[in-house]
């Protein structure tokens, strides 16, 4: 049953080392979350967190306000960072084993494993060894290994680390299909483009704090609204010089990029660079994902 | 009529490979499960894990070119020595002179007590006699019922039949004499001739070679299978954790779990193989006339078994911890030879005592020690030294040892499998998971 997985409070010690400190944030049903941080800033160790896989000084992990049980954790999927499966066993039957895990009987189980294997382009290789395939192939079998049982909550650590492009597209809609099908989806990754294009809200993290929490569109257009324009005749942007609450941050080819007060009326400032020339430009500037997290992490 | 036999087992070895195998592609359909598994027995998650270890197992090369060399081995031990075995050769006697009636129906008695026939032939002089021994158609040449020669010396080793028989038939050719010297009659020489040994009693019961081989057999049995399962849970234990598949089972089930189903799979494993060459030897045993188990008391037999299951039991915790604590191969060597030290001093105290019979305060004690227990206890029983309460008390501390220090291992492994690199003793015995 899809619902909201809740950290609060997490706090975890490796003797001087604060992995996590006070960490809380949510994953809501029906979203995919980017979980962000720098290397080292405890995103693993949350995530372990949430499968138990981590004894924590303080803070809890609950799903639908109750401390996550045993049997909710066998109806959540994991793709750890380290990636793991038994490397002499054959494809199908490690998939299959880890089905029957997540509580899946024999038929089932070996059905799913079948669809997933076909899904991810890995059917003709599913009777070989898992240490036999590419690591790309081994990404899939890992992130099919997350998914066989349907689970209402997926956790994944870098998912997308060492795919191609192909790859990176198919585990994309395989989150973007799952999050539609009302399930929680938490992962984390560096590639902040791919984040910004995959996530409703990101989570960002910092020596084991949370210090950015929010939805994409929210962030990328949080703070101070910045605007390009391009007025022709006027490559220097004399007109926006001296305007009150207009700041010119930049000026290149042409294009000058002011950043505005809260006082400034967008509407008075086209008509004020109407006046200098033909506005052939006139766009407001969302920040990039990666803006966000540089600032959120400085 | 053997070689009937040996095809048989084989056959029967064959059909339970093909019977292993077509379980393992059925992938355990019986059993399905409904999604959901609240409420799941715990056994089905252990069941689940042990099915993976066994089907992987008994598909794994090692396995089975291991347990056909090890059916080679006891087939070799079964079947040579009955081949080199069978009926003493006749012998044949030659004689120079005369023998006296007497003398010819000792002679034929001293080989049927060799359990030989004895073919009497008469030469017609001392020199021919020499050159038929020379060329190995006589075995030896009695001369005027007064002296013997053989072709050479006979070694007081030798324990062949023709050294055996000349040993026997000088003596009693020998004492026939010395009777006659004395003026005995024809019914004392009689009586003197049937006199038997006093019985001697030891104040200690005996000890048939056949129970010592037995539980000879069951020792090296025990040793050699635990030595190759525990390194099967130590390397076992070390890989799930290197290769972090570890970190995937252990987000849908408990460690324990993980655990128990890993020592019961791999001890099913074990248990199958050791039933096979049990069951192997046994019937190889039986139809070749092999002598290496006669004289077996079931009771023998049950007891290195039962042995065999107690001290993996105990040791598979050990060998389970200690393999969650490190990660790379040279570290499992490192770890191995000083968790062996038991199970050597153990098998080595057990084959000593079993050659001696000789029971000691030491072996003794060593007997009721889990550690040391399945290797002391099977000799004890095949020497006759142990009463059933003493077997079933050194039962009891096993069993107790072996719940103790599964409680015990159970932490260390929780704390360890999901620490990356060796896991301290500090960290293994008090430290947190993860």
């Amino acid at each position: 049953m899809p619902g909201v997985l809740e950290l609060q409070g997490l706090t975890r010690r490796y003797g001087s080392i604060t992995a996590l400190d006070d960490l809380s944030f949510s994953v809501p049903a029906g979203e995919v979350v980017g979980f962000l941080g720098p290397n080292g800033a405890g995103k693993t160790t949350a995530m372990r967190a949430v499968f138990g896989l981590v004894d924590l000084d303080a803070g809890s992990v609950t799903w639908n306000g109750a401390t996550v049980t045993q049997a909710e954790r066998r109806r959540f999927g994991y793709m750890p960072e380290e990636r793991g499966l038994y490397p002499g066993m054959r494809v199908r039957e490690q998939l299959q084993y880890l089905a029957r895990l997540h509580g899946l009987g024999a038929t089932r189980a070996a059905a799913v494993a079948g669809a997933w294997l076909e899904r991810l382009g890995i059917a003709d290789r599913a009777e070989g060894r898992v240490d036999a395939l590419s690591h790309g192939n081994q990404q899939r079998v890992q992130l099919a290994s997350a998914l066989l049982h349907e689970p209402d909550l997926l956790v994944l650590d870098e998912p997308l680390a060492g795919l191609d492009p192909a790859g990176i597209d198919a585990v994309g809609d395989v989150l973007l299909e799952q999050a539609r099908a009302g399930r929680c989806v938490l992962f984390s990754s560096h590639q902040l483009d791919l984040v910004e294009h995959l996530c409703e809200s990101v989570t960002i993290i910092d020596h084991g704090r949370l210090v950015v929490s929010g939805r994409v569109d929210d962030l990328a257009t949080r703070g101070q609204r910045r605007l390009v324009v391009r007025v022709e005749g006027d490559r220097d942007g004399r007109w926006a010089q001296g305007l009150a609450g207009v700041a010119v941050s930049e000026v290149t080819g042409g294009a000058v990029r002011l950043v505005l007060d809260e006082s400034v009326d967008s509407d008075d400032l086209l008509r004020t660079a109407m006046r200098a020339g033909r506005v052939n430009e006139f766009v407001f500037e969302r920040r990039r994902m990666s803006e966000v997290f540089r600032e959120a992490t400085a | 009529m053997k070689a009937a036999v040996i095809v048989l087992v084989g056959a029967a070895i064959v059909a339970v490979r093909l019977w292993l195998r077509r379980r393992s592609r059925r992938g355990g359909t019986a059993t399905r499960r409904t999604a959901g598994h609240e409420g799941a027995p715990l056994l089905g998650d252990v069941g689940l894990v042990a099915g993976r270890e066994i089907r992987e197992r008994v598909r794994g090369r090692v396995f089975r070119v291991g347990t056909l060399l090890i059916l080679l081995g006891v087939a070799a031990a079964i079947v040579i020595p009955t081949l080199h075995g069978g009926p003493p050769p006749p012998q044949r006697v030659g004689v120079v002179g005369t023998l006296s009636p007497r003398a010819q129906a000792a002679v034929a008695a001293v080989g049927a007590s060799l359990g030989t026939t004895v073919h009497l032939v008469e030469e017609p002089s001392r020199s021919s006699a020499g050159q038929d021994l020379r060329a190995g158609r006589l075995d030896v040449v009695v001369v005027e019922g007064r002296a013997l020669v053989v072709a050479k010396p006979i070694d007081p080793s030798d324990t062949s039949t023709t050294a055996r028989l000349v040993r026997t038939l000088a003596a009693a050719l020998g004492l026939q004499q010395a009777y006659q010297a004395a003026g005995l009659s024809i019914a004392q020489q009689e009586q003197l001739a049937h006199a038997g040994p006093l019985p001697v009693t030891s104040l200690q019961p005996s000890t048939p070679g056949t129970t010592r081989t037995t539980s000879v057999v069951g020792v090296i049995l025990i040793f050699v299978m635990l030595t190759q399962y525990n390194t099967w849970i130590l390397v076992g234990v070390m890989e799930e954790k290197a290769n972090r598949v570890v970190e995937v089972l252990l987000s849908a089930l408990r460690p324990l779990q993980l655990l128990a189903g890993k020592v019961l799979g791999i001890g099913l494993v074990a248990m199958g193989q050791a039933a096979l060459i049990v069951a192997f030897a046994l019937v190889l045993a039986k139809a070749v006339g092999s002598d290496l188990l006669h004289g077996t008391a079931p009771v023998e037999l049950a007891a290195a078994l039962v042995w065999l299951v107690l001290g993996y039991a105990f040791y598979c915790w050990v060998y389970a911890a200690a393999g969650s604590t490190v990660e790379r191969q040279e570290q499992i060597q490192s770890l191995a030879f000083p968790l062996s030290l038991p199970i050597i001093l153990g098998y080595v105290v057990a084959l000593v005592t079993a050659g001696s019979g000789n029971v000691t305060l030491f072996v003794r004690v060593l007997a009721y020690l889990p550690p040391t227990a399945p290797f002391l206890m099977p000799v004890l029983v095949g020497l006759d030294r142990v009463s059933w309460p003493g077997f079933v008390l050194s039962v009891a501390i096993t069993v107790l040892g072996t719940i103790v220090v599964a409680r015990f291992a159970a932490g260390v492994y929780r704390r360890s499998i999901l620490r990356s690199g060796r896991v301290r003793v500090r960290d293994a015995l008090a430290g947190r998971a993860g």
